[in-house]
């Protein structure tokens, strides 16, 4: 009882230091936070920040004298071989546009392929559909493909069937799958529960189930998700290309090693613009498989910008 | 022995809800036999739809047991579910949505197809008045074309047991009449058993045969046609 009341008392009359605590604490724990992390960075770094200070000047240096003007001799044609398109569309037989082209048909292909290896995996894994001993074993598979990064399987298939865009569409499809995966079959957990009760009721089988309910019923969840998968396949792929399986990579690398460091910053430009204009197709053609099609589209240029200041758009 | 013949639902004390400790309703008893329409009244919460999801075997009971049609399991194709909000795909075609009670109905799991389902689906969208929106999917129709189609699904269906919750919510009065008319016909005519969640008291006794009401933890018969005819 006194217990009760004491606690009763508290509540009703803050002391102050708990009147500060409840008005500080979220300062706090940040302000520690920050604390915590200059400390760990301080010992990493074993004191010497003087490297850190250095930093912009080196920058600046390696911009000036390396990187800039950029040399758009990558939109030229090749020496060989032997350039036979018309002058307009010379630029066809650039390394620039054949690398960006080679991208772009592998994250096409590891996309199609991994999003039809994907579905069943995932319908197995998805907790509404399968018991618990089947949807476990079926979300550590394709967590195991997420677990090493696609430049890893890109380096293992290279061993594994030598260099060029082959290894690259293995290495982005094992990874499509991981990852398409799990997006997957969250977005079949997201199916409302009157659709699978009406369909369990009626005595449908797991098939029927899964082909005739789940996947028309989150289709549009999963075409976005295939479109938002082939974007960032494209913006991977252009990093696999390192370790030799193919792509815009390649003559990054093969530029890189030559220290051709202004060729390189016109390949990552030519890139930058790649990926603004497919950003602006996939969000254009995701908006067409919303669920909420009342929603406005926002202007192309808000790809530019960070998605919380878009969403102001619609608020406003 | 598991209770009953090849033609009732039969609960025997049974108790429904989602704790084992904590049943929402306890103890009843109850047999529902061919070409009766049993309607379920009562507070919200109390457990109605917990019971029907136990009928349509979506729920193991607490305590107790169900029979359909003497199987404690169901079989497919024999109960057709309306659920609270219908359970339609809301991406796909109103076709494509009674064509999966069609198929419930008269094909096997193993073989989902039969030129049966086509021209059952089409007669069940007609019957509803829905043959102009064939195509459409589901999320454009209105609340009320929406429980058509549920109706729809369950008519292509053919189930032996139709378990409804609050099925006519949300209808016009010469929609709620069309299809209020078209479902007491089927359970009529094909000798069918209808189990129906309502809230308005004369509504569900103007259509329910036998009409209970839950109360606490149990379920009153209040209203029972055979009692009154005997009378």
């Amino acid at each position: 009882m006194n217990e009760h009341r004491e606690k009763y008392e508290l509540e009703e009359k803050p002391t102050p230091f708990l009147n500060a605590w409840y008005q500080w604490r979220w300062p706090a724990v940040f302000v520690t936070l920050a604390v915590l992390a200059v400390m760990v960075t301080h010992s990493t770094i074993e004191g010497n920040w003087q490297k850190l200070f250095e930093s912009p000047r080196n920058v600046q240096t390696f911009f000036r004298e390396s990187l800039w003007p950029p040399d758009w001799s990558v939109l030229e044609p090749q020496a060989y071989p032997v350039c036979e398109e018309p002058k307009l569309l010379e630029f066809t037989c650039s390394t620039a546009w054949i690398g960006v082209l080679e991208t772009l048909k592998i994250a096409f292909i590891a996309t199609v392929f991994g999003m039809f290896i994907s579905y069943p995996i995932a319908l197995l894994a998805a907790e509404n559909l399968s018991p618990a001993w089947i949807s476990y074993p079926a979300r550590t598979f394709l967590a195991a493909f997420r677990s090493l990064p696609s430049i890893l399987w890109a380096l293992l298939f290279v061993i594994m069937v030598g260099l060029g865009p082959m290894a690259g569409i293995m290495a982005m499809t094992i990874y499509t799958v991981g990852y398409l995966g799990k997006l997957q079959y969250e977005a079949i957990e997201g199916v409302a529960k009157p659709q699978l009760d009406a369909s369990r009721a009626m005595g449908h089988g797991w098939l029927e189930r899964s082909f005739g309910v789940i996947l028309p019923e989150s289709a549009n969840n999963l075409i976005s998700q295939a479109i938002f998968m082939f974007e960032y396949n494209f913006r991977h792929g252009t990093v696999i290309g390192i370790v030799g399986a193919g792509g815009i990579g390649y003559y990054i690398n093969l530029y890189l090693d030559f220290l051709q460091y202004d060729k390189v910053f016109a390949y990552v430009i030519v890139i930058f613009i790649v990926v603004l204009i497919l950003d602006f197709v996939s969000k254009v053609t995701r908006s067409l498989f919303k669920d909420d099609m009342t929603k406005k589209m926002h202007p192309f240029w808000t790809v530019l910008l960070p998605s919380s200041w878009v969403q102001r758009f619609d608020e406003e | 022995m598991y209770l009953a013949e090849h033609d009732v639902v039969v609960g025997q004390d049974l108790s429904v809800g989602y704790e084992k400790h904590n049943p929402l309703i306890t103890n009843i008893n109850f047999e529902f036999k061919e070409g009766q329409i049993i309607a379920i009244n009562g507070a919200s919460g109390i457990g109605k739809t917990t019971l029907l999801r136990t009928l349509a075997g979506l729920l193991n009971p607490v305590k107790g047991g169900v029979s359909v049609f003497g199987s404690s399991t169901i079989r497919r194709g024999e109960v057709g579910y309306i659920p609270q909000r219908l359970g339609l795909i809301r991406h796909a075609s109103v076709y494509h949505n009674v064509m999966l009670g069609a198929k419930a109905g008269h094909t096997s799991a193993w073989f989902p197809f039969s030129s049966i389902c086509k021209p059952v689906s089409l007669q069940a969208i007609e019957s509803v008045g829905l043959t102009h929106k064939l195509r459409t999917p589901i999320r454009k129709l209105s609340g009320g074309q929406q429980r058509r189609v549920a109706v729809a699904r369950t008519l292509a269906q053919k189930p032996r047991l139709i378990l409804a919750d609050e099925f006519l919510a949300e209808l016009d009065e010469e929609t709620l009449i069309m299809v209020m008319k078209k479902v007491l016909d089927y359970v009529k005519q094909n000798n069918a058993i209808m189990v129906l969640v309502e809230h308005d008291l004369n509504r569900a006794r103007q259509m329910a045969d036998r009409l209970f009401t839950a109360e606490g933890n149990k379920l009153v018969e209040i209203f029972n046609e055979e009692d009154e005819v005997h009378e």
